[in-house]
């Protein structure tokens, strides 16, 4: 039977506790810029303009047919390249993260544009009509009377939605960046304990993940009551 | 056939059912009616066991409903019942949704359900429907077909669960000539429904429930002549003002 | 910037001697689609029948099924990879774990570890799939199996089943075409999948665009022919007079 030994995991912890800092980082500004964008590209999506809805449903559709992994690879190998090139920065920097962050951004808006697109079409038609009969633009109808409808019955999904986009923030491990799940990794390898290590980190993604789930699962009980009234 | 002894049944601190308790004898017809909430349908689904119940006794041809022994399936297959939804079976084809429990609970080969089947679907006049799927007829045919796999199985008594609330008007009388024909042949019927008339026709006793309690069980012409209490009055006064 | 574009690059024999780079693609590709379907399988029978447990009519049986959804789904697919590749072997019996480090070839260990975490982290999804398919149906059609006689497991097998799955294809499709993009996590334990054929081949061409762009491209072949596989099945198993049936 394997004999464990945890003694590693104490004098870790800061390191990991960095390593979660940067799997923060990049969930909460995924989340930003990918709701924002998301919303650009699903407003696009329905807008009355062909051209705009074309391009949003190819975005849409190339982003949500290719691994998450295939993604993180083009960001992490070729954008970076690219980018030096571009700002002739100093071959040194380290612009993984900055990588990884964009690389995210773009992949969730994907995700995030079909549960805003969702949102908003579940919003009656008569809405829009009612909206543009007193005299409203396309774009103040969705700013003033569509989104805030849309987005109350979204939050559930969006947050769910980072729940996932966190526990996907783990395959940074692939650029060597020591995200909580690359920390882990590195301390486990170093100290031999990799057993051990992976597990633990197992439990806290365990942890964070159940507990989010649950208070977003109370959350759209509170919003359902409020809407059965 | 059918004899209901003291049953009461709760849900959490909500009583349900009341110390209900009836009889229903060989070849009776009962109609059970009362308003929406009062415990009808629950209890009818508790002489086939659908509906669990906390105390009292319920015992159908001899056998315990509530006895944890009792095989429950096997009571099932000799009570034919009917909802108030048909429930068909929507993937299956009409002589599919006759046959599946001749085959699968009594044992009968493929052949001879079907044969069966054909035979009670032309007698509720529909043998021409036998190879579509249930979301092509209308409500009144489902229900008829309902009652037709309900009889495959050679049932020793009918439970009806309000067949015809949900049915548009134009429907309804084309379900009720099936059960009256039923009646008329002799089979044990208890029918929870608010179609009065079928139970003038030919109901032996009616029994009115409100609140879970059962608070009239009298003959037909009791009951319609002169309703003992002042619930059942109304309820009456109420039912034929439609 | 001057890039050289060379697609001709797929056609020249690979440094391995023995095939083209076009060769180490498609068997990439080939491992991609072998794994995702075998995981598939395993994704589809757990996640049915831990989707009928959490229906049951029982405390136990259901609290399992709902242990069991909230384990594999509030953990990242990459750290379950992880513990099944490197811990798991050092967990189990020192016989089994041996015999799985040294008697199967390394390509072999990955491959299961892959499958068996791709199958299951699925399954969980394909549970609550399932759960919200037999869920939806009305009640009364529970109630009138068992009133015909059938047993309860009877009743499932020939009643709720039949109409739940049809419900829930459009949900499994999507499941389905999740297993073959999450596939491409199993690089990470060295399985040369596609995405790890892609990663090897910039290293030795140096030709990166190409490549990726291929990988990519073959990974949306992927999706748009699950997809029409799945719509024809769809069609296929369309209740007449049901649900946008004829």
């Amino acid at each position: 039977m394997y004999d464990f030994d945890w003694s590693s995991i104490p004098g870790a912890l800061p390191f990991l506790w960095d390593g979660m800092k940067i799997s923060l980082e990049i969930t909460v500004s995924a989340v930003i810029f990918g709701v924002v964008w998301g919303t650009l590209l699903a407003m696009m999506r329905l807008a009355p303009v062909k051209p705009l809805a074309w391009f949003a449903a190819g975005y849409v559709n190339l982003f949500r047919s290719i691994p998450l992994v295939m993604v993180l690879l083009w960001f992490f190998l070729i954008v970076p390249q690219l980018l030096r090139s571009f700002f002739n920065l100093d071959p040194n920097t380290d612009v993984r993260l900055t990588s990884a962050m964009i690389g995210f951004a773009l992949f969730e808006s994907a995700y995030y544009s079909e549960i805003i697109r969702a949102g908003i079409q579940s919003v009656p038609k008569g809405q829009v009509a009612a909206a543009s009969a007193l005299g409203m633009t396309y774009a103040q109808a969705m700013r003033l009377v569509v989104l805030p409808q849309a987005f109350r019955n979204m939050v559930p999904l969006l947050l769910t939605q980072a729940i996932v986009l966190f526990q996907d923030t783990s395959l940074v491990y692939m650029s060597a960046l020591a995200d909580f799940f690359g920390a882990a990794y590195k301390v486990g390898d170093r100290d031999g304990r990799l057993v051990e290590l992976l597990l633990f980190a197992g439990a806290v993604y365990f942890f964070i993940c159940f507990a989010a789930s649950q208070l977003v699962r109370r959350y759209q009980k509170k919003l359902n009551a409020h809407v059965a009234h | 056939m059918i004899s209901i002894d003291n049953v009461s049944k709760h849900y959490g601190s909500f009583q349900v059912l009341t110390d209900c308790t009836t009889q229903v004898k060989k070849g009776e017809v009962i109609v059970v009616c009362g308003p929406s909430g009062s415990g009808k349908s629950t209890l009818i689904k508790c002489v086939n066991g659908l509906e669990p119940f906390q105390s009292g006794n319920i015992i159908v041809d001899g056998i315990s409903v509530g006895d944890p022994k009792t095989n429950l399936s096997k009571l099932r297959s000799r009570v034919g019942m009917v909802f108030q939804h048909f429930e068909l079976f929507p993937h299956m084809s009409i002589t599919d949704n006759l046959s599946i429990a001749q085959e699968k609970v009594l044992g009968r080969n493929r052949d001879e359900a079907r044969a069966k089947g054909l035979k009670l679907l032309e007698r509720v006049g529909l043998k021409a429907h036998a190879d579509k799927f249930p979301g092509q007829l209308s409500g009144g045919q489902q229900q008829r077909v309902a009652i037709a796999r309900a009889l495959c199985m050679d049932p020793i008594c009918m439970l009806f669960d309000e067949p015809t609330s949900a049915l548009d008007p134009e429907m309804i009388n084309e379900v009720l000539d099936v059960m009256v024909e039923l009646a008329q042949e002799g089979m044990t019927m208890m029918c929870v429904t608010h179609e009065m008339g079928f139970a003038r026709k030919v109901a032996n006793r009616v029994i009115f429930m409100d609140k879970g309690q059962i608070v009239e069980d009298d003959s037909k012409d009791a009951f319609f002549g002169a309703p003992r209490s002042e619930r059942a009055r109304q309820f009456l006064a109420k039912i034929l003002q439609h | 910037m001057n890039y050289q574009w060379n697609w001709g690059i797929f056609l020249s024999p690979a440094a391995s001697g023995d095939s083209t780079y076009l060769g180490w693609m498609l068997s990439g590709l080939q491992t991609t689609v072998l794994l995702s379907l075998s995981a598939w399988a395993i994704a589809l029978a757990l996640g049915s029948l831990m989707g009928v447990l959490r229906t049951v009519p029982n405390k136990w049986l259901s609290g399992i099924a709902s242990a069991y959804v909230e384990i594999f789904r509030n953990i990242p697919l990459l750290v379950q990879l992880f513990i099944w590749y490197f811990v798991l072997p050092e967990l189990l019996p020192a016989s089994l774990g041996d015999a799985f480090k040294q008697k199967l070839d390394p390509v072999t260990q990955q491959f299961v570890s892959a499958m068996v975490c791709l199958g299951f982290f699925t399954s969980a999804r394909v549970c609550e799939q399932v759960r919200s398919g037999i869920n939806s149906l009305p009640r009364g059609q529970k109630n009138a199996g068992l009133a015909l006689g059938f047993t309860l497991p009877q009743t499932y097998r020939h009643v709720l089943l039949p109409m739940a799955f049809r419900l829930v294809v459009p949900p499994l499709t999507s499941e389905f075409l999740n297993i073959f993009k999450n596939s491409a996590v199993c690089s990470t334990i060295g399985l040369l999948e596609l995405a790890a054929q892609g990663r090897q081949l910039v290293d030795y061409t140096a030709q990166p665009y190409e490549s990726f762009i291929a990988v990519t491209l073959l990974y949306v072949l992927i999706n748009v022919v699950v997809m029409t596989l799945m719509r024809h099945l769809e069609n296929k198993t369309r209740v007449p007079g049901y649900l946008g049936g004829k």
